[in-house]
Formats: C-alpha cells, structure tokens, sequence
C-alpha cells in the first residue's frame, strides 16, 4: 500500500559523466538512477526498488542531444523527454514508429518529464518508446569504469526489469539504425482509456521493394515478460508481396508466437486474439505511409 | 421589479476561481499550533480474520510517538457511519432493520482496509514508521466476495443480528412478500404474449473524488470537541459524534471545510470517528489525520455491486403486462447503507413505466468487500443497465421502436411517482424524448446502422429516467436558513447545505439575491454548524430543490418584516405596499418609501431622543428565518441518446456523442445543469466502459489506485449535447426540479443499448469492456 512519506534516501547530484561513474562505482548496487522519475517515483515501484541513494541526471551538463546524421541514425541523450521526439522533424520524418509511440505516449504533462532513456532502462513490456526502438533497430551506449560499450536493443533486455546494464554504468545515449528511403514504420497500441499503460503495442520497421518486403522488424509489448521481436512471423514477411492473403497469415503466425499473461490491463485471451489485428494494422499502416 | 435578476443566468461558480488557482483551503491544508498527526492502522493482508494479538509496544516506542490506541483504548461504543437513523422515526427504523455494527478499532477484519489500531505522532513521517512496528497476529477466516457465497448456510455469520449474512431485505411489515410495486405479477405474467428474463452483474464502482479523505479533530480546554471534515452533510455528522462521545450537540464543533468533491462517499461519517477518538487521547492538542488515494479506496464505500435479475411480459402490441426484479446487492462488510439503496433501486424501477403489475425485491448481503454505501444516483445507474436493456430487448423483438415504447408505456403527471402513493407533479419526458431523437439524428441512425457488416460497425441508443428532487417523504426532509440583514442592508445567509462543488452555493446565492432584489456580491454565505440550524446534508439532489424552498420562506420572512416596519412609519397599509429596488414603496403614493437600508439601519442603530423619548425608527435587527419542509419531491426525468462505435476485432467501444435532454423544471444556472449532465455522463461512461473494482480471492484489492483503476479522461469522452427542458413543476419553488443526481443515470443504459444496436447482443455485465465484447463476438 501506498505511503504519504518517502523513503528515506541520499540525493546525489552529480555534475558531469565521470562523477556518476565514480559514485555508481562507490556505492555499487545501492544507487537508483534518476532520469524524469515517471517511473522511479511511482510508489509500487519505490517499495520494490528501494535503494539508500537517488542519484539524479538533473545537475548533469549535456546528455540532451537529439540529433539525426544521415547515414548514421539518430542519437538520444540520456536526458531527452519523450515530447522533444515529437518536436523534432527528422523523427517525424525518418522513425514515425518512434514519433507515434511518442504521440501516444501518456498526457503532456509526462511527456515533458519522462525520458525515451529511462523507457528503455525500465524494461517494462509495456515501454511504448522501447517497442518502436526494438523495431527500428538499435543499440544502448553504456559507459562504465573501463569506457564505452554498446549492447544491441535485441541483447538489451534480460528480464522483466532487468537490462544488460551494470550496476556501475550509466546508459548514455541510444542510438536507432539509419533509415533509407525505402523504409517505412509505424506503431499502435491499445489501451483502457487514452492515458494508460499499454495493454498491447506492436511496431513495425519494413524496408521495402515496391510492394515486397525485403526485410522485416516486428516488436511487440505486453506479449512476454520484455518487449518482444516477432522473428518467426518476420520471416513470413521477408521477401513477400504485402497482400491481404499474407497479412492474414503474419497476424495468425504472431497469435502462435506471443506468450502474453493474464494481468490488470488485460487478459492473455485477449492479447493473443488481438496481438494479429494491431500487427496487420500496423503493417498496413506502416506501408502506406511509406 | 430589480432590473438584474439573477435566476436563470449562467452566473460562474463562487468558488470557481478559488479551486482553479488552489487557494481553497481544505482540511488537508490546516496547519494548528501543537498539531499533531495520527494514522489509523488498517489490516492490509486479509479480508476476513481475527485479531489473536496486537502488539504495540515497539511502536510506542519510537521516539516522537505520543500515543497509541488499541481497540480497547477507545470508546467501546458501536455506530453505523450511515446517517439514515436520523432520518427515519425510530419506529421505521426498526423496521428497516438498519444496525450499528461498526468499532473505531476493531479486532475482527471484515474487509481489507479494516481499522486496527491508531498512533498519534509529532509528524507523519514518525507516525507512519510507527506504524509499521504495530505487530498484528491474524487468524484468517474465510473469504465472501458475493452475495451468492456468504449467503450460503455454512458461511460464517458477520452479525448475530443478520442471520444469513443478509443485512436487508424489504421488510414484510411495510412490503408485503418482501416485495415493493402492485399487482399480481404471477397472474398478469402469464398473460404475456412473450416474455424476457435475464440476470446483470453490476459493478463495484468507486466515487473517485478529487480530494482524499482527510481531518484534523481537537478536544479543547473548554470541553468541546472540534473536528475540520469535509462531510457532505456536516449537520448529520455533528449529532453523531455527539452521541458516538456523549457529548452534547452544543459541545461539537463541527467544521466544514472545503469539500474536493463528494458523489456520495462523504454521505455520513468516514474517518471522523478515528480522528475525533484520536483527539480525545491527546486534549488541547489538535490530530490531523489525512488518506492516501490507496486507503481511500479500502476505508470508504463505493456504489452496491450485485446481480440484477430481471423479467420483463409484454403482449405483442408492447404493453408490459408483468415486471419482477430481485437486486441482491453485496452491501460489503458493514451496513451503513444496505437499506437505502435496495430500497431506491427498485422505486427508481417501479417509478419509470406503467407496468400491468410489479415486485421488486431488494436485499443486501454482507461481504468482505470494502462497504457499499451512497454514490450519485443511489441505485439507479443500477436499475438502468438492467431495466432499459430488458426494455430495448422486448423493443427488439417486438419490433417496436424503443423511443415510441418509451413515450407510450412511461409514467407521467399524475402517475404514482417512485414513491408510490405521491403522484408525479409534472413530467416532461415526452419534450426530452422528441428533442433528444431529433439532435442525435434517431431515425435516420437507427435505419442506416440496422444492417451492417464491416469491421467498425455503429449504434445508438436511448435510455430513459426518473429520479427525485429531495428525500421527501421516505426520509425526514427538512432543512433551516436564516438570513440576517446587517445595518447597511448586505446579507448574511446562514444555512447548513454544503456545496460539494455542484454549485449549490452559487445557486442558493442567486436565488436569495432575486428574492430579496440585490445584488449577489452583497450576500455572504455562513456555512457556520454553530450558527445555522438543520439540514439534511447534501444528497438526495435535494439541495437547491429543499435549500431553495428555504432560502425563499427565510426572505419572504425578511419582506413581511421590512414591510411591516415600512407600515408602522410611513403610515400606509402592509397591502398598499411593495419591494422596488431595495426600497418598500407605497402602491397609492410613490412618494411615500423607504429604503430596505434605511429600516436595517434604524432597527440597529435605533437612538431614543432624550428630549422626547422618540425613537427613529422601529428598534431591532432584522432576521429573516425558515425551518422548511417541503411537501413535496417533484421528480425530474430525462431521456439519453448514445451512439457508439465497436470495433469488431479489438471489441473496443468508442462513443461517439451522447445526447441528453433533461426535464430541469426551470434552470436556475443553466451552466451548472449542464456541468451536472456533463459530469455525471462521465461517471456513467466509467461504469459502462471501464471503472470496477477488483479484488483477488484472498479479498485484497488488486486496484485501489488509479494506476489501475480506470476513469475516463478527456480524450476519452464524447462530444456531449445539453438540452434543458424547462417546463415548470406546479408544486416546486420557482418551478425547479433536481439534476445532480440524475448524472450519471441514463447515458449508463443509453450506451448498453447503443452499442447492442451495434452488435446485435445485449451485455450483461458492466463494465462492458473490449475484453467482453470480443468473448460475446467469438461466441
Ligand atoms: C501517469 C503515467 C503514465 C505513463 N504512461 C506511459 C505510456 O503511455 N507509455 C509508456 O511507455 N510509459 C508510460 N509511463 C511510464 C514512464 O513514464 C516511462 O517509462 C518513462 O519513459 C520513464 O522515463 P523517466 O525519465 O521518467 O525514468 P525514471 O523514472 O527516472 O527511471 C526509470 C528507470 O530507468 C532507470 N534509468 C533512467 N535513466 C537511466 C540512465 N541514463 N542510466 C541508467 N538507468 C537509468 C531508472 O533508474 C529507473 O529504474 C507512464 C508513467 C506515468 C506515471
């Protein structure tokens, strides 16, 4: 049950990278991190996720840059809000997965609060951000004592809230594949009302011949206990004319795949019956933006 | 006349800007000299057991703690936190059944949330580490979640009282079979031509007000206890903690605080019982005692879940020739409500159509669930879901149109109201019905949906009601005001209705401001529990209806008393004189008047001339003043219109727009009527849609939040269509009928029967969610 008083805890406010790797360091294990707080400062997750140290991202110089190289990708500082994405016109433009997740995401006041970063770190399968970037491809930039590594998004969830991440690394930065003018994306969700958790959410990255598809990203949420990529139903895609008949087949073959659960939002039954519907509507959508 | 009146206009709320801004004050906001902070211990593990042993000595303990409470610590004195014993004589209170069955602390669990124990702190943060050291030792009983299961013969008992578990049911003394409605349904049922049965499961679906229960009680150096609450009804709650304490009425000092919304929970006593025994412990030092929205959830009641069944005989050519319905409501784990609204359910039912015959039977059961208790409407959302579908499914099969059944079968004026034996006063369903078909287009959708087949497929509906303007005369019905001319002839009006936020206040203000001809910023309103007399409380949507009548007896007794003094002075009969303007003005001779400031003014300021003991004017401060009751309850109606849109393959229910016309009577804010329409829509879509509670089998909520618990937003809501039918009831002050409560009644049964346009199948259980909808259209 909830409380009307927090935890006891240290605040760190550390001023650049170095800082926090050295403290993340110090007191391993025993310091959440604290990017827009939509998460961390909901009460069930607190109770589950307490810790003697809140480190903030608040005081930190940088870590809020959204740019788009072509050729390259697009890079997210770990401090970008979800409603930066949707002021920026190269994520409109070349993810409109990421942009709609982003659209759809919460109400404007958690928008502005909540950071793409901390959707992935949270490793909800419900992460409505981390469902498009799953499709669109990406990789986690982690820095820690020793450097820089980068984990593929594929690689990136272990668990129900649990990530490749250490415990003395600080995730920098995301960086999405490049797109082409032959790809095209989409995302959809449902939900109870509008402003809700995700109690199902499918995204698509297609790169496309035409009418063929030549190669396919499917990512779905709430089906499984992370975010989950579709490969069987992909390869039913790949190098298939998108038809009715094809995508009647891809929404049967994602019923067979997911592995969704009974829970507050919704039931496996019902997951399983429309995980095929959004995934074919989101396809169609997908293509003909395209 | 005055040249600004003020009934009829669409004034803003009093408190509008207040709220919007955050500068109410509410009782969370106190901050007293010395205060200190209590938090009630609640069972949070099981739903049903026994306290074996409560330890509270580690918790005394902590450094900062003043006191802790155990059961035995505090008044040993049962009470019910409903307040229908005040209402009803103590005869038809025994016949009701009605029990107090309720401990401030209690060391048996009848639902999740239960109150064990109380610590009292310097601060909320030691009061609440406190608490975690309370070692509480259980010894779990068996769970009922519903009326079926702790109905059953080897349940365990909740009250000796109760045999059955079954807290009501419609006493034979008053019913007859336990029965409410005329006739002989058996005989008249047979001669049906066809016949429709079916049972509903309704909800369990929680009020969600804005502002989380909170107090601050302090039992002073003069022996009175004060308690800050944001009751909807502080004159019921101030004698009940009179007699929960033994103290008189006149040592309560009950404080009304801003109230952050109501529906119904505030509807008696919540946790004042705990925050005054609290206070008690500690003398001289004031307790604030403040909710989290989870325990909000556990601690206070909801509307009654149950199963509605239903059965509907009509002859070929619609006529119902036979209705029998039986509501067996969980009324949770005490009583409080479990009379009232299994009463109400069935006379909002036997109040709407012209059956042959009707019985209803109302009955509630104890469960461990979190009690039931009043929510806006009262049991008739309840009755709508059941009774409006039923109706539609005859329509259907008869191939009539609902909205013609509707104005042929419904009743009318003259008609026995929902109170049977008081007649309907007037009745404007017939205007609400034909302005509602034609704004959402009915003629045209219900032909153009009849026969679709694509993915997203679309309906509408209707759904028609009636409801009551004020408790009259099941419950007692009376209510005071005073209204107080100061020296320079501004207004004080003291009355003890609250405004929830429905804007009671506003309109109060406005009818005693046309009533008296002056301007409403020049009338403050008292809302003083020592300084006014007594109300009811604010339900029953009977505030403006009841408070109204009042405010215009207490100033027409303001008038008799300007005019008589006007007389004494200018010479000139009472009858030869009239109001004009704030003056009292003589008919015959415009030139002899006097201004209403004038007579306040010399009756306060009243100087004897020492050279001829004359005085200027007639001596005495004028105090206009009304005990009312009202004599009658003139019922409104409305009709509702939904479309919808399903959508076959994810079963989601979009709606589109709701249409509703409401027979007001005559509106005295129109803006506010249609602020009530619009709210109460909101709360209807929640329960047809989304909104239920949960529980585990083990009892426990699965989500007391709103993290789980969903209402719609304003993205979810619909575009909605207002239509106030003022036709002008005979018996109601200035003609007026109520709509507060009505809200969230008819877009419930509107939005059922829409979306079973849509689909061709009737839904059963609420809230209808796509989950449901998909089941039935795989079926
Ligand atoms: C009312 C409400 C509505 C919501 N609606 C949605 C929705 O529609 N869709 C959706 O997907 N989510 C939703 N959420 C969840 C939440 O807003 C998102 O998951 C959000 O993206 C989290 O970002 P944040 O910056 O607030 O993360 P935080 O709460 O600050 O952190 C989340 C987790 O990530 C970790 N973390 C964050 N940044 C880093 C970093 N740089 N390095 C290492 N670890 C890090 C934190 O330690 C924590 O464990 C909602 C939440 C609320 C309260």
């Amino acid at each position: 049950m909830s409380s009307r008083v927090l935890p006891q805890f240290d605040l760190l406010e550390p001023r650049n990278v170095a800082d926090v790797i050295a403290l993340l360091s110090q007191h391993e294990n025993q310091v959440s991190v604290l990017a827009g707080g939509t998460d961390l400062l909901v009460w069930a997750y607190i109770e589950k996720n307490k810790t003697p140290y809140v480190l903030s991202l608040s005081a930190i110089e940088g870590l809020d840059h959204l740019d788009y190289v072509a050729g390259e990708g697009l890079r997210i500082g770990a401090k970008v809000k979800v409603a930066q994405l949707l002021k920026h016109p190269d994520v409109a433009k070349h993810y409109p997965a990421l942009y709609q997740a982003a659209e759809n995401f919460a109400t404007p006041q958690i928008r502005n609060m909540a950071t793409v970063m901390g959707n992935v770190l949270r490793a909800s399968p419900a992460g409505d951000c981390s469902c498009a970037i799953l499709a669109l491809g990406a990789k986690v930039v982690l820095q820690g004592p020793a450097g820089q590594r980068l984990v593929d998004i594929d690689d990136f969830w272990v668990s129900y809230g649990v990530t490749e991440r250490q415990p003395d690394e600080l995730a920098v930065e995301l960086r999405i594949d490049d797109t082409s003018s032959s790809t095209c994306s989409a995302f959809q969700r449902l939900t109870r009302v509008h402003e809700d958790l995700s109690k199902l959410n499918v995204a698509v990255r297609l790169e496309m011949d035409q009418d063929t598809c030549k190669q396919a990203r499917i990512a779905m949420g709430c089906v499984g206990p992370t975010p989950l990529r579709l490969k069987k139903t992909e390869r039913l895609l790949t190098g298939a004319k998108i038809s009715a008949e094809l995508l009647q087949q891809v929404a049967a073959a994602a019923r067979e795949e997911v592995t969704p659960i009974d829970d507050q939002r919704s039931t496996a039954e019902y997951r399983r019956q429309v995980s095929g519907v959004i995934l074919k509507r989101v396809i169609e959508q997908a293509v003909a933006k395209s | 006349m005055n040249a600004k009146t003020y009934v009829g206009q669409s004034v803003p709320k009093l408190d509008a800007r207040e709220k919007a801004t955050g500068q109410a004050i509410y009782a969370a906001d106190l901050n007293l000299p010395g205060m200190l902070y209590g938090k009630i211990v609640r069972c949070r593990d099981f739903a049903h057991a026994k306290v074996l042993k409560l330890d509270l000595s580690e918790a005394a303990q902590v450094p900062g703690v003043v006191k802790v409470l155990g059961p035995k610590d505090v008044t040993q004195k049962r009470y019910n936190s409903g307040v229908l014993d005040l209402m009803v004589s103590e005869g038809l209170g025994e016949v009701l059944g009605d029990i107090e069955d309720q401990h401030i602390f209690t060391d048996y669990v009848r639902h999740q949330g239960d109150a064990i124990c109380g610590i009292i702190a310097e601060s909320e943060e030691i009061a609440e580490i406190a608490a975690q050291k309370v070692k509480v030792f259980y010894e779990a009983l068996p769970v009922y979640l519903t009326a079926e299961d702790s109905s059953r013969p080897d349940a365990i008992q909740f009250d000796e009282r109760k045999p059955g578990n079954r807290a009501f049911q419609l006493p034979e003394q008053m019913f007859p079979g336990n029965a409410y409605g005329w006739g002989d349904v058996d005989a008249e049922m047979a001669k049906a031509d066809m016949v429709f049965e079916e049972t509903f499961t309704l909800p369990k679906v929680k009020q969600c007000q804005m502002e989380t229960h909170s107090y601050v009680a302090m039992y002073d150096q003069t022996g009175r206890l004060n308690c800050w609450t944001s009751t909807q009804m502080p004159k019921c709650v101030q004698p009940k903690l009179a007699r929960l304490f033994d103290l008189p009425i006149s040592r309560v000092n009950l404080v009304s605080t801003t109230i952050g919304g109501g529906f119904g929970v505030r509807l008696g006593m919540i946790c004042e019982p705990e925050t005054c025994a609290m206070a008690m412990a500690v003398p001289g030092r004031p307790v604030k005692v403040q909710l989290t929205r989870e325990e909000d959830w556990l601690a206070s009641e909801s509307r009654h879940p149950g199963k509605y069944w239903i059965k509907l005989g009509v002859k070929m050519d619609g006529t119902p020739v036979a209705l029998d319905a039986r509501f067996m409501a969980s009324t949770g784990a005490y009583f409080t409500h479990a009379s009232g609204v299994p009463f109400t359910t069935g006379s909002w039912l036997t109040g709407m159509y012209k059956y042959g015959a009707v019985r209803y039977k109302g009955e509630a059961y104890f469960t461990n669930q979190a009690p039931s208790g009043a929510f806006r409407g009262y049991g008739n959302p309840q009755t709508n879901f059941a009774l409006e579908q039923i109706v539609d499914r005859a329509c259907n099969a008869l191939n009539i149109d609902p909205v013609e059944w509707r104005k042929k079968w419904h009743k009318g004026t003259g008609d026995d109201g929902w109170c049977i034996g008081v007649p309907f006063s007037s009745c404007a369903l017939d205007e609400c019905l034909d302005r509602g078909a034609k704004a959402i287009g009915w003629n045209e959708k219900r032909a153009k949906y009849a026969n679709q087949t694509g993915v997203k497929r679309r309906g509408v509906g209707v759904s028609v009601m009636n409801h009551t303007s004020g408790a009259m005369p099941m419950l007692l019905e009376h209510t005071t005001c005073t209204v107080k001319m100061n020296e320079d002839g501004s207004v004080v009006l003291m009355i003890s209705c609250s405004d929830m936020g429905q804007g009671s206040h506003t309109v109060l203000k406005q009818i005693a401001a046309d009533a008296l001809g002056m301007p409403m910023d020049e009338i403050h309103i008292l809302n003083n529990m020592d300084a006014s007399g007594f109300d009811i409380g604010s339900h029953a949507s009977r505030t403006t209806y009841v408070g109204g009548g009042a405010v215009i007896k207490a100033c027409e007794d303001v008038k008799r008393q300007l005019i008589e003094r006007a007389s004494i002075r200018l010479g000139v009969d009472k009858e030869d004189l009239e109001f004009k303007e704030r003056q009292v003005v003589a008919r015959s001779d415009a030139s002899k008047k006097l201004s209403v400031k004038e007579i306040c003014h010399s009756g306060v300021y009243n100087f004897t001339n020492p050279a001829n003991g004359e005085t200027n004017g007639v001596p005495g401060q004028i105090q206009g003043y009304a005990s009312h009751f009202p004599s009658h309850n003139s019922p409104p109606f409305g009709a509702c219109f939904a479309e919808v849109e399903v959508d076959t393959e994810t079963g989601e229910v979009k709606v589109l727009e709701l249409v509703i016309a409401h027979d007001i009577g005559r509106a005295i804010n129109p803006m506010a009527v249609e602020g009530q329409l619009e709210g109460g829509a909101h709360q209807a879509l929640g329960m047809i849609l989304t909104e239920e509670t949960c529980y585990n089998d083990a009892g426990l909520c699965r989500n007391n939040s709103f993290t789980d618990y969903k209402m719609l937003g304003p993205v979810d809501m619909p575009r909605i269509t207002t239509i106030l039918v003022e036709q002008p009831d005979p018996i109601a002050p200035m003609g007026i009928k109520s709509v507060g409560e009505a809200g969230p009644v008819n877009p419930v049964g509107a939005t059922a029967n829409a979306i079973s346009h849509a689909l061709g199948i009737m839904f059963t259980e609420a809230p209808i969610t796509p989950e449901r909808v998909l089941k039935a259209l795989n079926q």
